[in-house]
């Protein structure tokens, strides 16, 4: 799920060429040939009302050129929705969501991606992985934050990236090139302002790979929050590619 | 304005009762135009804000009629450069099952994508109104109901509703309240949100859309997407913008529309004789003082202005007071409309918001205005031309000269011919309305003739039944032609829209329950919802061979019927096995022969169409249809034409399998069965009920049960024809206690030289009870004979113009021997007062009397 990071990190445009080559390089660290995790989310609500699920999600393949499913193992309600990702490099991601009760899948369209994920605060949008060219970057700086030194990148996505978001600010540590922080900024008359903020924490070396363990999402707009725990966390499982396919997502209830 | 203070102002304080009776007609003129066309427009307007509020900020839907279309096509959509945001949709009525309640209109929709077009006010400030998007997606028993909903049935979050379901019974679960605004204030909030393939399952729509709403993309013309979309899908899909589904609307409501301006012509018409025989009446009463005022200086120019300003303004104030009446009757009228729609469409329209058009008041206002100086011209210019000499002389006036009577003779009889020869060439609608209205100007002209004619004929009888007062009420009216015929062509005028509306209604009845006997002949009808005219639930077709084999099952006869779109408007499509029909129903033929006919449509090489539909698309046998299917379009051609009121708008009669061909629908709205000969029928039902009644929605109709429900349906439709025979009978009485009331004052001097040469009260008082009936007699002898006239004319423009029906011509004796006693009592009871009038005013005054 701290390919999150890199789906609002890349789905921005800007100019500088180091600012490219942080992005870059922060993709190719955290790069696995496959990971599986268990999720945990949290969502509270502006009265502060939380609902929790839990999800099962795997990955096969680089950033920007991946499949994934997340299988919804609690509440009971929800159990056994999936959602089957396939990322493309160079046009945007297609996603087809699983619900065993009806026993149908459904499309989810391109124009659809701003509509937030499941009652959580994140977009589908906010799922997708892209790759590092869909954007433009541009380095506004070094500076302190949440107790690391980071560089503060500014992403700007590519007209036909077709983005809710106008830019995108990233905080990179310095030391690990390990993503701290994301806030996506409105598009059209919302331009200057921030309606997303994803913070990443927990932060540990799995299997080589610096790994945060936990998201927090705020959708400022709502004021409400996401809370994401990643847990049981493996990168490069052998995992079967048929795993991530229609006939899959169908047979697997 | 002087002359109008000093001349007019006393005259009409003296005839006040006589002033209104004359306004009258106007008054219900303009009421029933602006009243009708009113409450049309309101709840059209409403439905289109329904259409609307449900659409959201759709700008486009892709639809194949009713009978839906493959999901495959929504990929297609969405992958057009053109299109934003395209979201599938499935549209349904279901009965709630809460008392009062009514129906629910559900809408299934993809909430992962749809919220980019409409606005379900979910949210409202952080506070999240649905409880859980996951939860409503994963499970299916999910509803979004209205707010207005939820507060009047206290179906809270999380609370169940029941709802028959093609699976049987289940358990709907609230998971979300709308706010009640834009799309939840839809159909009064009777409107509820559910998850589109949920939707699919739950009315067994297979996997199919009923449409695609979709935006189009920034910068982009929503026609250019339009048109490129439409290349793209095929003429099979239909890409319209959402408002025209108001169309279908539209079509029904100018059946009201038409049938109002009907009413309203002929109750202006009533009025133009009401006016025009009280300003002959009021020139004859005047002549003295129109005398006067010539002697002292005043011109004939200035005297038929005085009587023109009268007319107008008594049309102005009548056209007044009509617009105002017209407003409270489409109050009412509008709920009624409202209703019926509910009746077809599933889900009640109901116009909360009547507001008269003020293009629409500009039009009533000069249409009664109008009437009343083309009333008032004749009277007018007789006052012009009164001779001051001779101004004292009296009762000359009322005699209708031998010359002019030979001159309107003439004319009617050219009007006559004319009226004839405009049948022979009725095929083009200007010379069809012509005719129409100069055959009823021929009869109008020829009232005076007709009714010396009659009453002279009358007045043998009247003599001996009463020697003297007989003669008198005979004579009375042989030397007042004038005066008598306005009040006779008022009167049938009235009688003759009684006859016409009572007639369409007739002809209607029956045409409609002789077809019902001939084409609804099976001892069940089996459907998925509570109506036949609702489509919202299908069947699989693999029920037909279960329901076949329950004992006492003879026959199963399985039906689809879709409503597609046609050269722009709405029709039925019937899909069945042909072959079988056939041979069970024998629908009239109009067109072709009837073994070949079905034997080619059970091939697939042609379809069998409505006459109505022949007529409205004109359409004849040997003709290619070009039909949309989902799979594109198909060129059918037609086999023959039969006599089917199945629908409104027209049916085509189709192979099912040619329609599973191209629609790629196996599902099925009704099952016809026929039992075997001796079976016992209440056994089956409820054994059928037994078997199915508790898996699935499954309604068995009876022969009779449906037969039953046409007719109410079609009583429902002619409510308003009886609300206008009800307006027509009011006026009818109006216009004979005018003429009577007129009658009567002109005759003051008249009646009081009777009494004085010694003549009993009881005489005078039979006298004009006489005179009162003859006129209804006469009224009611031209008008049966106009309304015959009257009828023919309207069952041609039901079938030309409005719905294509061919209705066989019945003439509605029973309601022409109702009107007889209630015009004469009419009559009778209207001659009350001014008979009264008659013998109880001073001796001396009624001598003095001008």
């Amino acid at each position: 799920m701290n390919r999150l990071a890199f789906t609002l990190l890349c789905a921005l445009p800007a100019l500088a060429q180091d600012a490219r080559q942080i992005v870059d390089e922060a993709q190719k660290r955290s790069r696995a040939g496959s990971q599986r995790y268990e999720g945990t989310l949290e969502v509270i609500d502006a009265r502060r009302k939380v609902s929790t699920k839990r999800w099962v999600y795997e990955r096969l393949g680089a950033a920007g050129e991946s499949k994934a499913v997340l299988r919804f193992t609690a509440p009971a309600e929800v159990k056994g929705v999936a959602l089957l990702i396939h990322n493309h490099p160079d046009r945007a991601s297609d996603q087809w969501m699983w619900t065993p009760a009806v026993a149908r899948e459904r499309r989810i369209a391109l124009q659809d991606r701003r509509t937030r994920f499941f009652g959580t605060d994140f977009t589908f949008e906010d799922l997708e992985e892209r790759d590092v060219d869909r954007a433009s970057y541009k380095l506004l700086g070094e500076e302190n934050h949440l107790g690391a030194l980071c560089w503060k990148i500014q992403s700007t996505p590519r007209v036909d990236a077709r983005s809710q978001y106008s830019r995108t600010l990233l905080w990179i540590r310095k030391d690990n090139y390990v993503l701290l922080q994301v806030e996506g900024y409105g598009a059209g008359k919302n331009e200057d302002k921030l309606i997303r903020r994803i913070r990443y924490s927990d932060i540990e070396k799995i299997q080589n790979i610096w790994t945060a363990r936990m998201l927090e999402v705020h959708d400022l707009e709502r004021d409400s929050r996401t809370v994401m725990k990643l847990e049981k966390l493996q990168y490069n499982l052998p995992l079967s590619p048929e795993n991530f396919t229609l006939q899959a997502l169908r047979r697997e209830r | 304005m002087m002359l109008l203070r000093l001349i007019t102002w006393p005259y009409v304080r003296k005839h006040l009762l006589r002033t209104l009776l004359t306004t009258a007609g106007i008054v219900l003129g303009v009421a029933v135009f602006v009243g009708m066309h009113t409450a049309n427009q309101s709840v059209l307007h409403a439905f289109n804000r329904t259409v609307y509020q449900i659409a959201g900020a759709t700008q486009l839907q892709v639809t194949a009629g009713e009978a839906g279309f493959p999901e495959e096509i929504l990929e297609k959509v969405q992958a057009h450069p053109g299109v934003a945001v395209a979201v599938p949709v499935i549209e349904a009525a279901v009965q709630t099952g809460i008392e009062g309640q009514g129906n629910l209109l559900i809408l299934g929709v993809d909430m992962t994508g749809d919220r980019s077009l409409r606005d379900y006010d979910l949210e409202n400030a952080g506070d999240t109104i649905i409880e859980d998007p996951l939860v409503f997606l994963a499970q299916p028993d999910s509803l979004i109901v209205s707010e207005q909903f939820s507060r009047r049935t206290g179906l809270a979050l999380n609370r169940k509703l029941t709802m028959r379901t093609m699976q049987g019974p289940r358990q709907f679960t609230i998971r979300g309240v709308m706010k009640s605004a834009g799309m939840a204030s839809a159909f009064g909030g009777n409107l509820a949100i559910m998850d589109v393939y949920a939707a699919q399952l739950v009315f067994g729509r297979g996997r199919k859309f009923d449409r695609i709403d979709l935006t189009v993309r920034a910068g982009a013309s929503v026609d250019g997407v339009r048109r490129g979309l439409q290349r793209a899908l095929g003429e099979g899909l239909q890409v319209d913008p959402p408002g025209s589904r108001g169309k279908q609307f539209e079509a029904m409501l100018q059946i009201y529309s038409m049938s109002g301006n009907v009413t309203s012509i002929f109750a202006l018409f009533i009025g133009l004789f009401l006016i025009y025989n009280t300003f002959s009446i009021a020139v004859t009463q005047r002549r003295s003082e129109i005398g006067i005022l010539r002697a002292l200086g005043a011109t004939r120019g200035q005297i038929k202005r005085l009587f023109l300003l009268e007319s107008g303004i008594t049309g102005l104030l009548g056209s007044l007071a009509g617009l105002a009446l017209g407003v409270i009757i489409a109050r009412g009228m509008a709920a009624y409309i409202g209703g019926l729609i509910g009746n077809v469409y599933g889900v009640a329209q109901r116009a909360e918001e009547v507001a008269a058009d003020p293009r629409l008041l500009a039009s009533a206002l000069g249409l009664g205005l109008l009437t009343s100086l083309i009333a008032g011209w004749l009277p007018a210019r007789n006052a012009a031309q009164v001779d001051p000499v001779r101004a004292l002389q009296k009762g000359r006036v009322q005699v209708i000269s031998a010359g002019e009577n030979r001159a309107r003779r003439l004319t009617a009889a050219v009007m006559l011919a004319l009226a004839v020869v405009c049948v022979f060439y009725g095929h083009q609608q200007a010379v069809f309305y012509t005719g129409y209205l100069l055959s009823i100007l021929a009869v109008l002209l020829m009232t005076p003739a007709l009714g010396n004619w009659l009453t002279q004929a009358l007045r043998p009888a009247l003599k001996r039944i009463r020697p003297v007062e007989g003669a008198l009420a005979a004579d009375s009216l042989l030397q007042a032609p004038r005066r008598t015929s306005g009040a006779v062509a008022a009167l049938a005028l009235s009688i003759a829209l009684v006859i016409g509306l009572g007639g369409i209604a007739r002809s209607s009845f029956e045409s409609i329950t002789t077809w019902a006997e001939t084409a609804l002949n099976p001892d069940f009808f089996i459907t998925g919802s509570e109506s036949i005219t609702q489509r919202s639930f299908c069947f699989s077709d693999t029920l037909g061979p279960e329901i076949a084999a329950v004992p006492g099952v003879e026959e199963v006869q399985a039906v689809r019927t879709v409503r597609i779109i046609h050269q722009g408007t709405p029709v039925m499509l019937v899909a069945t096995d042909v072959e079988r029909l056939a041979r069970r129903v024998r629908l009239k033929v109009i067109e072709g022969r009837r073994q070949e006919m079905y034997a080619g449509a059970a091939r697939g090489e042609g379809v069998v169409i409505s006459d109505n539909f022949a007529l409205i698309h004109r359409v004849h046998l040997g003709d290619v249809l070009r039909v949309p299917s989902p799979g594109g379009m198909l060129s059918l051609r037609v086999l023959g034409v039969v006599q089917d009121y199945s629908d409104t708008q027209g049916t085509i009669l189709l192979d099912r399998r040619l329609f599973l061909r191209h629609w790629r629908d196996d599902t099925i709205n009704a099952f016809r069965v026929y039992l075997r000969p001796g079976a016992a029928r209440d056994a089956v039902r409820q054994d059928l009920l037994n078997r199915f009644g508790g898996q699935m929605r499954f309604y068995v109709l009876t022969n009779q049960e449906l037969k039953d429900y046409i007719r109410k349906l079609t009583e429902q439709w002619f409510g308003l024809t009886y609300v206008q025979i009800a307006v027509a009978v009011l006026v009818a009485i109006l216009g004979i206690v005018n003429a009577l009331t007129v009658s009567i004052s002109d005759r003051r001097r008249e009646l009081g030289v009777l009494r004085a040469v010694g003549g009993l009260r009881n005489q005078i008082r039979h006298t004009i009870w006489i005179e009162a009936l003859t006129i209804g007699v006469l009224g009611l002898t031209i008008g049966f004979a106009l309304g015959a006239v009257h009828l023919y004319y309207i069952l041609e423009v039901a079938k030309r113009d409005l719905s294509g029906t061919r209705l066989d011509y019945r003439y509605p004796f029973q309601i022409a021997a109702t009107l007889l006693p209630v015009v004469l009592g009419a009559a009778l009871i209207s001659a009350i007062g001014p008979a009264e009038s008659a013998v109880r005013g001073s001796l001396v005054e009624a001598l003095e009397y001008e």
